[in-house]
């Protein structure tokens, strides 16, 4: 740090540190470090929810989109909460963005991370269901490059791997220490495999169909990155069985990948993150998020860092460490 | 564009941010011999009138080109403590330090005030409004999104810094009479958040003011507001 000196009457510079004094901060451990980044993530998702394109009509109209073509039990609450907000437009979307800031800081800070980890859980269904039509799931429209199963209901996921508890410390992977390996090697598989089955709908392995999905999030982002997206465009168009086959393919090998040796493992977790990458920059364009009007950065994001919980740990930091240990205790404080 | 009212709110936050960087600095008694003025409350002082004023445009004091100088020093002047930072820690200067994150805010709003484009000469008109209203936005905003996940970034991580409450209540029960003064420590990069260093004089309120969790607490409240205006401008 530096400070100002006030010496007698004259003002002067002086440093209060010497070279390499740099006060050491408390280092996380992997889990405490996925749960900042999921935390960070809220953060994010707050923020962009203050926006001024989720204080207009159009808001609630993208709300109610999202019953079309599901079951009627679905779409009627999704229809009744579009209308609730577009009476409250300007409220409801405050309390909506300042849940999402809160649930984030809530996670960021350790003696409220068991709280706002099951709040967020909560928060996650109810908005998978009311703000996103569970994904498209049902009604058809879901696909790995649009964001399917849902973003959000990602985020509930992570945050049960990432639950401050030790179940199995001895676990190889952060995802494995609360609910268990097996259980967490289960729901790793049945996402990926829902990506896959997802990717091979009729309506995305349709000549455009990938190219219909890249050229429609185009709009309004900057030079670069829609250059980069309608040159994916160009090369995936009239290839939407060929695309699909090849994500499919993909997909389902990171999928096994967890119950593979701990090398081959890593390496499906890499395809995986690559994978991610590549549909978060050519098919989500970044969530949308530089075009305006983003409510979260999409799905791209959440599961390259669901891959990272599922990074297989060194033997000495598999364990669970002191740091963790008060974390525990600090959370029952919440 | 978001209501008047909801920036209005966080103009306000921006100004207790400055205030509380002010009381700070008058705490630190720069009249006296000796004392020490942290230049983390400086910028916070500086950054928290600024955000006020492009928040909310009846708040607006310097012309933007007054700021840019003030904000380019700034930037200069924590680059110049990380890279000493980094010279004797490494890449941890980056991650560990605490002169990066207030780069990183020095940076972003050289950049907001540099990359603005609005039709306003000396100042700007302020987020928030109703409809209709031009709303001044951001040139190259691939940077303010980077900016802004940067921001947010040290901001969880500045949470992640911060004592438990209990730790909190059990380190003044620990110090019955005397005060827990971290004289800026954590803010600055001397002493971890947690440790907080006991002194043996002062009134109990400048030791609360002095504490290393004010500093980091308005690092954070700065760092998620300012990425608020990035968005709210790209």
């Amino acid at each position: 740090m530096t400070n100002v000196a006030v010496v007698g009457n004259r003002t002067a510079w002086r440093e209060r540190l010497g070279a390499g004094t740099l006060a050491p901060r408390r280092v996380p451990d992997v889990r405490r470090a996925l749960q900042l980044a999921l935390g960070a993530v809220w953060l994010l998702d707050g923020v962009l929810q203050y926006q001024g394109a989720f204080y207009v009509k159009g808001f609630s109209d993208m709300l109610g989109g999202t019953a079309a073509g599901n079951p009627g039990w679905i779409a009627s609450p999704i229809t009744w909460d579009a209308n609730l907000v577009q009476h409250n437009l300007a409220l409801l979307n405050t309390v909506f963005a300042t849940i999402q800031l809160l649930l984030g800081l809530g996670i960021t800070f350790r003696p409220t991370v068991k709280a706002a980890l099951a709040a967020s859980v909560a928060w996650s269904l109810g908005v998978w269901w009311f703000g996103e039509g569970l994904g498209g799931v049902l009604s058809g429209g879901a696909s790995p490059l649009n964001g399917a199963p849902g973003a959000v209901i990602i985020y509930a996921l992570i945050a049960v791997l990432l639950w401050p508890a030790d179940r199995a410390p001895s676990s190889p992977f952060a995802a494995g220490r609360a609910v268990g390996p097996p259980v967490a090697r289960v729901l790793w598989a049945v996402l990926w495999l829902s990506l896959a089955y997802f990717a091979l709908t009729p309506a995305n392995r349709a000549p455009q169909g990938v190219n219909g999905m890249i050229a429609g999030m185009n709009s309004g982002q900057p030079g670069w990155l829609a250059a980069l997206m309608r040159g994916a465009a160009s090369l995936t168009a009239g290839q939407g069985l060929a695309a699909s086959v090849v994500l499919a393919v993909a997909l389902v090998a990171i999928a096994v990948g967890v119950y593979l040796p701990a090398p081959v493992a890593k390496a499906t977790l890499v395809l995986a993150i690559v994978v991610s990458a590549v549909i978060w920059v050519f098919a989500q364009a970044f969530g949308g998020i530089l075009a305006g009007g983003a409510t979260d950065p999409n799905s791209g994001p959440l599961l390259a860092l669901l891959a990272l919980c599922y990074w297989p740990l060194r033997a000495a930091s598999a364990a669970p460490r002191q740091a963790d240990a008060n974390l525990a205790t600090e959370g029952t404080v919440a | 564009m978001p209501p008047a009212w909801l920036t209005d709110v966080f103009a306000v936050l921006m100004l207790a941010v400055a205030a509380v960087s002010a009381a700070r600095l008058v705490a630190a008694r720069p009249w006296q011999q000796g004392a020490v003025i942290p230049d983390t409350d400086i910028a916070h002082l500086l950054m928290g009138i600024a955000m006020a004023g492009m928040l909310a445009s009846s708040l607006t004091t310097l012309p933007n080109a007054g700021w840019e100088v003030i904000f380019a020093l700034l930037t200069v002047w924590f680059a110049y403590r990380v890279a000493r930072d980094a010279r004797a820690s490494g890449v941890r200067a980056l991650a560990g330090g605490h002169c990066a994150p207030h780069l990183a805010h020095s940076a972003a709003m050289l950049y907001m005030f540099l990359a603005l484009t609005t039709s306003g000469g000396s100042g700007m008109s302020g987020m928030g409004g109703s409809a209709g209203m031009a709303m001044p936005t951001l040139a190259y905003p691939t940077l303010a999104f980077i900016f802004a996940l940067i921001l947010i970034g040290y901001a969880a991580w500045d949470l992640d810094q911060l004592p438990g409450f209990r730790h909190s209540l059990a380190t003044e029960a620990a110090l019955p009479g005397q005060l827990a003064v971290a004289v800026a420590a954590v803010g600055a990069g001397q002493a971890p958040v947690d440790r907080v260093v006991p002194a043996s004089a002062g009134p109990r309120a400048a030791g609360f003011m002095l504490s290393g969790e004010i500093t980091v607490g308005c690092r954070i409240v700065m760092g998620v507001t300012m990425a608020l205006m990035l968005f709210l401008m790209i």
